[in-house]
């Protein structure tokens, strides 16, 4: 970044750069670094993690509890009861209830999705760099393909032919975003090699394993963590997509997705019940999104 | 530049290779269609004459060259449920969905790309921390949620467009207003960013110092070379022209590819689902083939890395 085209009318130099930090109070200062919109995300995730983790103890009602007598009942800001704090659906069930149980579900699914594909993408780029030659021509094939295909696509085809159960969607989510991992663990190992570190431990005897789990990983983790946060959003995305279209999570089970497909049906009658759903998913993609932007620029400005 | 050339074209065969083969083995291994079509209970003779019919008794590699065979030739196999070539069933779908993506696509770069551009070139200024929070929103709402949203606002509350079918041209407006403003967020994001790369880098400096002015800058130094890594993501676009609606179809009841691919995949109907994989793949691969030479076209340095 430079500041000397200011005269020329180019874009203004960055105001934080010209203000002398130590003539503003600590408050600022601490703002400097976490600034509120990173606040808020992270008190937004907070909140999502407790209910995601206590969703038994949260929820007033079974999610797959019927009330009959109450059907389609408001939520209490559009003139509901408290009994029903977002409201009902048309079988009467709580929709806080059943988003309490969807919140749960969806994170669950995007959390072992990442992992899969964190762990799937990163072995792969090992691979390709430990061995070059042949197997890495395969894993840049494999790169490709993922990469030029829309990944809802080859999901749809895969759902629908193999059948759908919890553990296989789950599995299928570990496959988003892999290449991803794999082009970076990929890229940073051959330059690990080239910075001598590997080799000398390499020459010292240590097994492969040795080489890349104590070494190589530890050096590169911040920039994997760091395309975690960013892809984590878009696993939760993917999830809601389908189960949206009827494709992912299957009923009784919940979803974040689900509720907004199953709301869709209502959208004249009753909007709340797809509303709230909708709106914990664009906050936590938000939140998430904007928490992985902040770690970005503080631990790895290689990613920009 | 003929090798740079000739290694990219490679790589897009094999990479429709690629899905050919993925197209196959999913859709043959997953289960037994006759029994999915003709449900379980059918008479054995009737499954037995429908295996025949359509193959399914051969040995897989078989079946696979088979295939093969047929995919060169052009013959995709038959509608299961329509008894008709799938090829062409979806192509007769291909025209809906264009007319949502075609107006999308230039409602995305006539938004998105200029917006970019000012907010890069009035850097930290209200206009750019709007541009920045909206296009954030477009990485971050789901396209279904927006669609639904704005089917709220317009279709039950103002009573202004309608929500579902093709009826008229007014039925096309939501799914358009759906894909644009998402696609439009991202498009100005990707410019910005690369705008800004490029403002910083020492040559435009150089250009400001030997005094041109700001303008000439601009237009002659900052903007052709910010338009490379755009070309990129115009080109991704390009190629999702046909697949990148399946969502929006489906919330809008709109009788594209998308809307055609969700209830082929509801019905087992292994050629049309087949079909329009191999039409996605090879629009994706085509796409990125011409951005690829594109890329090298404009900028020397990349062909002449991918050379060596």
């Amino acid at each position: 970044m430079t500041d000397t085209t200011a005269e020329t009318g180019a874009p203004a130099p960055r105001t934080d750069l010209q203000a002398d930090p130590v003539a503003r109070g600590p408050l600022a200062r601490f703002f400097e670094n976490w600034p509120l919109s990173v606040l808020l995300a992270l008190g937004w995730v907070f909140v999502v993690l407790v209910v995601a983790i206590g969703a038994d103890v949260i929820a007033p009602y079974s999610y797959t509890g019927l009330d009959l007598s109450s059907r389609l009942s408001p939520p209490v800001f559009m003139g509901g009861s408290w009994a029903h704090l977002l409201g009902t659906d048309e079988l009467g069930r709580d929709v806080f209830s059943r988003l309490v149980q969807s919140i749960r579900m969806s994170l669950l699914i995007a959390f072992f999705g990442t992992i899969i594909a964190t762990t799937l993408g990163t072995s792969l780029g090992f691979l390709a760099a430990h061995f070059r030659g042949k197997v890495e021509a395969l894993v840049l094939m494999l790169i490709d393909f993922q990469a030029s295909m829309p990944f809802l696509i080859i999901a749809l085809a895969v759902l629908a032919f193999f059948g759908n159960s919890l553990p296989l969607f789950i599995m299928l989510m570990g496959f988003n975003a892999w290449e991803r991992y794999a082009r970076i663990a990929r890229g940073l190992t051959i330059s690990a090699h080239e910075q001598g570190y590997a080799a000398a431990v390499r020459q010292l005897g240590a097994s492969p394993w040795r080489t890349y789990g104590h070494h190589i990983l530890p050096n590169i983790a911040s920039t994997l963590i760091v395309s975690m946060t960013l892809s984590f959003p878009e696993t939760i995305l993917m999830e809601s997509g389908l189960s949206f279209l009827g494709l992912g999570v299957q009923p009784p089970m919940t979803s974040l997705g689900n509720m907004v497909g199953y709301g869709r049906e209502y959208i004249t009658r009753a909007s709340w019940i797809m509303l709230s759903p909708a709106l914990v998913i664009v906050l936590t993609t938000l939140s998430i999104s904007m928490i992985g932007d902040w770690l970005r620029d503080r631990l790895d400005p290689t990613l920009q | 530049m003929i090798r740079f050339i000739l290694s990219r074209g490679l790589r897009a065969v094999v990479t429709i290779f690629l899905v050919v083969t993925f197209a196959f083995i999913v859709l043959r291994l997953s289960g037994d269609p006759a029994m999915q079509i003709l449900s379980v209970d059918a008479p054995p003779e009737a499954i037995a004459a429908f295996r025949n019919e359509w193959g399914l008794n051969q040995p897989i590699w078989q079946q696979f060259l088979d295939y093969l065979l047929n995919v060169l030739h052009g013959n995709f196999g038959d509608s299961m449920r329509e008894g008709r070539p799938a090829m062409d069933i979806v192509l007769e779908h291909v025209g809906a969905t264009l007319m949502i993506t075609l107006p999308a696509l230039a409602l995305k770069i006539v938004i998105g790309i200029p917006a970019g551009i000012y907010a890069a070139l009035h850097r930290n200024s209200l206009a750019d921390r709007m541009t920045m929070m909206i296009s954030v929103a477009g990485f971050t709402v789901p396209s279904f949620v927006l669609a639904l949203v704005l089917v709220l606002i317009f279709s039950v509350h103002l009573g202004w467009l309608p929500s579902t079918g093709n009826a008229t041209w007014k039925h096309a407006i939501l799914p358009i207003v759906t894909l644009g403003t998402a696609g439009a967020a991202i498009l100005a994001r990707f410019t910005r960013s690369a705008m800004l790369e490029v403002l910083g880098q020492s040559y435009i400096r150089a250009a400001s110092a030997k005094g041109l002015i700001w303008r000439q800058v601009v237009t002659g130094h900052a903007l052709p070379n910010a338009a490379i890594p755009t070309v990129t993501i115009v080109g991704f676009m390009i190629g999702s022209l046909i697949a990148g609606a399946v969502v929006v179809e489906s919330v809008f009841s709109w009788p594209g590819i998308g809307y055609l691919l969700i209830s082929a995949v509801a019905n087992r109907d292994l050629a049309i689902v087949q079909s329009i994989l191999l039409l996605i793949a090879l629009c994706m691969v085509c796409a990125n083939l011409v951005v690829d030479l594109l890329y090298g076209w404009i900028d020397p340095r990349v062909r002449l890395r991918s050379a060596h």
